[in-house]
């Protein structure tokens, strides 16, 4: 079974901190929060300022700007845990963040700073956002970095609904083809039975269903034997790997005829779900980077490999996956991601590659590869993977009020 | 964001780094500045210090042998020359910063953090080398470089004592990593296997220890006898340029000028058997005394066996490991080489004995005047059944990176 959805990043800290005793930790701050720049170096070595955030102060004790490497020790003097972003005042872009910054508590944030204005704003739970003094650099390099353009929410609701679209159009298709696997199974033709098998696997592993996107319904249309304690033979064992081993290890129809039934009934069941369901549009950057973890970890190790030997199918299926999101947020990515030409690079490096690998139609099993399509393929994953991970970073949803 | 610059950026930018921030870590303060003043802080002389990464040579080869190593050998999957210039100046960028230590930069918040955090905020140096080799193989016909292949690198030679796997020989390329602390090395690993991953990928690795000394003198191998002690003197620039530094005009390629072949054999001891043999045996097979490791006519560990004296063997036989390692005859003089290895613990083999051995590591001038002749002098020697060599490769050992604006391999790809 793949890991459960990475569904939130933004969870905030899990405080539980009641009103009387956060005003007195509020209380006893306030002696000390008169911030200036630490005159004594700090033990990173590096220059450090307090600054204070709270509704009433917001961005307060920033008094000597001074740019370069620097740290800012964030002192959440309210009584509320709040966000703190650190923004370009001109462009709007976001050097640097601390999520769930409980009352009371102090964290430092590390960015570089170059010529220009900055302002922090403050993002109390459950408030409405605060914004501090406009803090002018006028002397030194003239960029700092890295800084990025906030992506909010607002922004994700297109890409994620037109995604969620094709999805749907997706499980549609799949319906059909669960049930030819269906009924080449009842027929007890299991020759027909392989071929729809890799049919409508692929077919689903193109829609992308890392992490547990599909939630339970996806373990069991797609879910592994891992945690079972029957492992392959366990009762419960059932979707596309279940049949796969069946059909793999010369298991006779009439015992797959039950997980054939049930696995066509249990897309159904997505199909129709999905169509009612909303996806978080915070999952789309997620799911942007996560495929592909998912193809490194199960596919490239051959882990979620039955039988069948289509590891290397199902992550082509999965890169094509990906791409299909990252066509949905292009748009937000093109100005923010610089990253965004390379990684188009090594999607195609990676498809290429795969593609070569094909012959009369299958790919060999990752075991089965020579040492060096191996090396080839995992560095052209590896490659891609390290560049996503940014995707997911940059598509973080961003508070705007 | 800003700050874009195509494939290098993710190393040299977004992901670049500082040097030369020291000191102890930052904890939370504030409301939590009793809790963090509590922590002992790690001052300047906890640390041990930076081994200077720029020289004319790679640092790790003369280099007093850290307590900790892991031997890694990749094969590059660079498409082409550029490529291969992209990954040698990333290895280059990523050393520097780690051989030095100090504090990453930070990543914003468009990037997931720029260091894994294993060491804690401010990387500590401990000592930590990379020396990075390179195999024939990567002189093939990928990147053009076949007429730029050292004269004597090749695919390694199989002894008559060996047993080769597969799965533990060769590589395009090799990163000995070294450092005082285990966690270091490995932070030093990952770190450059995640900035390099689209460009090359790990062929074989492992992991070594030097042990301390117990109780003085070199250090132990696995078999219980002190290991190095009759090593060339490395504080000897003369004799280190006779027998370790390819120079010009020897023959080899002009890029390769400072560089340094690099023998890596994985040698399996047995262990158990060697266990149940004698402590006569075990000296007579070595050549010297196992507690002291005096050559067996002297009394202290540095005495030089007399073998002129004991022409016939009779107190260090004709055939003991150190007396057909270096028979001490002017003639064999220019043979000598510099052993720099590490002791290795995987596990188990599997009938259940340890699988324990010596990452056998050594550096000279000329593989086929030094190496490969002592290892035909060692051939059939009366150690070989309590060993069996099955991994490792040739490699020539890049010359050094001469200051921040060289990288390895410059002169290779100029
Ligand atoms: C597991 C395998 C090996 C073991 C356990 C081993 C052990 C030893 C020991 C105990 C000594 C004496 C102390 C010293 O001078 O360092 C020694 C010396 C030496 N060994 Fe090895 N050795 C091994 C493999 C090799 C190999 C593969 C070579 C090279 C082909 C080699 C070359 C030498 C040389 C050159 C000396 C120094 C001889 C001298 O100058 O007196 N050894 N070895």
């Amino acid at each position: 079974m793949r890991p459960a959805s990475r569904t939130s990043r933004r969870v905030l800290l899990p405080v539980a901190i009641t009103a009387a005793l956060a005003a007195a930790a509020a209380a006893a701050l306030l002696p000390y929060s008169s911030a200036a720049p630490s005159a004594a170096a700090a033990a990173d070595g590096l220059p450090h300022t307090v600054v204070e955030v709270s509704p009433g102060a917001c961005g307060h004790g920033w008094d000597r700007p001074h740019a370069g490497r620097q740290v800012f020790d964030l002192r959440n003097t309210s009584s509320d845990a709040a966000e703190v972003y650190l923004t370009d005042a001109s462009s709007g872009a976001l050097l640097g963040e601390v999520e769930g910054l409980a009352p009371g508590v102090q964290r430092p944030l590390q960015v570089v700073l170059g010529r220009g204005s900055y302002v922090f704003r403050c993002l109390p739970e459950d408030a409405d956002a605060v914004t501090g003094p406009t803090v002018r650099i006028t002397a030194g390099p003239a960029t700092g970095g890295p800084a990025v353009l906030p992506v909010t929410e607002h922004d994700l609701i297109p890409p994620t609904l037109e995604y969620q679209k094709w999805v749907g159009q997706g499980l549609g298709r799949l319906v059909g083809k669960a049930d030819a696997l269906r009924d080449a199974v009842d027929r007890g033709d299991l020759a027909a039975a392989r071929t729809a098998w890799l049919d409508a696997h692929l077919a689903y592993s193109r829609l992308g269903a890392a992490y547990g996107a599909f939630g339970d319904l996806g373990d069991a249309v797609d879910g592994l034997a891992d945690g079972r304690p029957g492992g392959v033979k366990d009762q419960d064992f059932t979707g596309f790997h279940r049949i796969e081993y069946g059909l793999w290890h010369h298991e006779a129809a009439d015992r797959l005829r039950a997980p054939a039934r049930r696995l066509a009934d249990d897309v159904r069941k997505l199909r129709d779900r999905w169509a009612d369901a909303r996806m978080e549009p915070a999952d789309l950057g997620v799911r942007a980077h996560e495929i592909t973890e998912d193809t490194v970890t199960f596919e490239l190790t051959g882990h979620s490999d039955y039988g069948s030997g289509s590891s290397l199918a199902t992550a082509r299926a999965q890169l094509d996956g990906t791409a299909e999101v990252l066509d949905r947020l292009r748009p937000l990515l093109e100005p923010r991601d610089p990253e965004l030409p390379g990684i188009d690079r090594w999607l195609a490096r990676t498809r290429d590659d795969l593609d070569a690998l094909r012959h009369d139609g299958t790919w060999p099993a990752p075991g089965d590869l020579q040492v060096e399509q191996r090396e080839r393929v995992d560095a052209d994953f590896g490659g891609l993977v390290e560049r996503l991970a940014g995707v997911a970073a940059v598509c973080d949803v961003r508070r705007t009020s | 964001m800003n700050g874009s610059e195509g494939v290098g950026r993710r190393s040299f930018l977004r992901r670049a780094v500082a040097a030369g921030v020291g000191g102890a870590a930052a904890g939370a303060v504030g409301l939590r500045v009793a809790e963090s003043a509590a922590e002992p802080e790690r001052t300047a002389a906890d640390q041990s210090p930076a081994v200077p990464f720029h020289g004319t040579h790679q640092a790790g080869i003369l280099t007093p042998p850290q307590r900790h190593a892991a031997f890694t050998a990749f094969d590059v999957t660079a498409r082409d020359r550029g490529e291969l210039a992209e990954l040698l100046g990333v290895l280059t960028e990523r050393l520097r910063f780690l051989t030095a230590g100090g504090s990453p930069l930070p990543a914003g918040v468009g990037e997931p953090p720029s260091d894994s955090g294993m060491l804690g905020p401010v990387v500590p140096a401990d000592r930590l080398t990379g020396t990075v080799a390179v195999g024939a193989s990567l002189f093939d016909d990928r990147y053009g470089l076949a007429a730029l292949r050292p004269r004597r690198l090749r695919t390694m030679d199989v002894f008559p004592d060996d047993a080769p796997e597969d799965a533990w020989c060769h590589g395009d390329l090799l990163l000995q990593l070294c450092a005082e602390n285990p966690d270091t090395v490995l932070h030093a690993l990952r770190d450059i296997a995640r900035h390099t991953r689209g460009l090359m990928q790990v062929r074989w690795r492992i992991d070594g220890f030097v042990s301390p000394p117990r109780p003085g003198g070199s250090p132990r191998n696995l078999l219980g006898f002190k290991d190095g002690t009759g090593n060339p003197d490395t504080a000897d620039s003369g004799l280190m340029d006779r027998l370790l530094w390819v120079g010009r005009g020897a023959g080899e390629p002009d890029w390769a000028t400072g560089g340094s072949y690099q023998v890596v054999r994985l040698i399996r001891m047995l262990v158990e058997f060697w266990d149940r043999v004698s402590v006569n045996e075990q000296e007579r097979m070595i050549g010297r005394a196992r507690d002291t490791g005096a050559p067996l006519d002297g009394s202290a560990e540095f005495d030089p066996p007399r073998y002129t004296q004991d022409p016939k063997g009779d107190v260090i036989p004709l055939d003991s490991h150190m007396r057909l390692a270096n028979p001490r005859t002017p003639a064999d003089a220019a043979s000598r080489l510099l052993r720099r290895g590490y002791n290795y613990d995987r596990g188990l083999l599997p009938n259940g004995d340890l699988d324990v051995g010596l990452v056998f590591c050594c550096f000279q001038q000329d593989l086929d005047r030094q190496f490969a002749t002592v290892q035909k002098r060692l051939a059939g020697e009366p150690m070989t059944d309590y060993i069996k060599p099955y991994g490792g490769g040739y490699f020539f050992a890049l010359p050094g990176v001469r200051g921040p604006a060289d990288r390895l391999g410059g002169a290779l790809l100029a």
